[in-house]
């Protein structure tokens, strides 16, 4: 019923006669609508990106060449100082060696001296060259 | 034990005081070095090098005390901060340069 109130027209015979009420374009038609694509061609070209690639690539390696440097440098600086100071701390530790050792011989002379034969004192290896004592028992406190 | 010296004024020789002193060992006790090292290469058996190895320590700790009673403050700057940063030298520098200003390297 409120349908034909609306849309009446005067002179309606029936419903059937009522005007379109419609939701259309307007008077004219709608305006163009774009849907293509346009997606521009400009920007750096395959060759300057690979140029600028490369480009930062070798600039990072130069850095990292240059900080080896710097480093390899300190740690020069840390050998030479260890190689410096090398010659006080090994004539401490013969000196120091040099007396236990003596005290180990006396040991060795009293307790080996009812073996007969026993050549008391050094009794090494064969080549001639002096090798560090291998048993170990010098220094029990440290180890 | 960041002091360098104990109560006579003797300087201690720990390795913080050694390694702040490494250069100057290196430039001015070089000849007993290299004599101890020879020495060494040539019969690794320690009673052998042992009056070497006292001259090269002789020179040493003669230089450290030499060194303490020149330049005592920067070097117990210098040797403090070694202790501290375990005888790292790129932690110390202005430390070095200071010692290095006052007792110069020659």
């Amino acid at each position: 019923m409120t349908e034909a109130v609306i849309r009446k027209k005067p002179g309606m015979a029936s419903v059937k006669d009522m005007p379109l009420l419609q939701d259309g374009p307007p008077p004219g038609g709608f305006a163009p609508v774009r849907y293509a694509r346009r997606i521009p061609n400009k920007g750096p070209s395959a060759i300057a990106i690979f140029l600028g690639a490369f480009g930062a690539f070798s600039y990072g390696m130069y850095q990292v060449g240059q900080g080896n440097k710097i480093r390899r440098a300190l740690k020069e600086e840390k050998y030479a100082a260890r190689r410096a100071i090398l010659p006080v701390l090994q004539a401490e530790e013969d000196e120091r060696f040099v007396k236990d050792w003596k005290k180990y011989l006396e040991y060795e002379a009293e307790v080996m001296k009812d073996v007969p034969g026993w050549k008391v004192g050094e009794n090494v290896y064969n080549s001639g060259r002096w090798m560090p004592p291998a048993t170990g028992e010098l220094r029990p406190e440290v180890w | 034990m960041a002091n360098v010296a104990d109560a006579a004024g003797e300087p201690i020789p720990t390795s913080s005081v050694l390694m702040a002193a490494a250069k100057h060992i290196e430039i001015n006790c070089m000849p007993e070095n290299v004599e101890f090292l020879k020495c060494k290469k040539k019969d690794p058996n320690p009673e052998k090098c042992l009056d070497k190895g006292r001259q090269a320590t002789r020179c040493a700790l003669g230089l450290l005390k030499d060194l303490y009673q020149r330049c005592k403050e920067p070097m117990e700057g210098y040797v403090g901060c070694m202790y501290y940063h375990t005888n790292e030298f790129d932690l110390c520098r202005k430390q070095q340069q200071a010692f290095e200003k006052a007792c110069p390297l020659e």
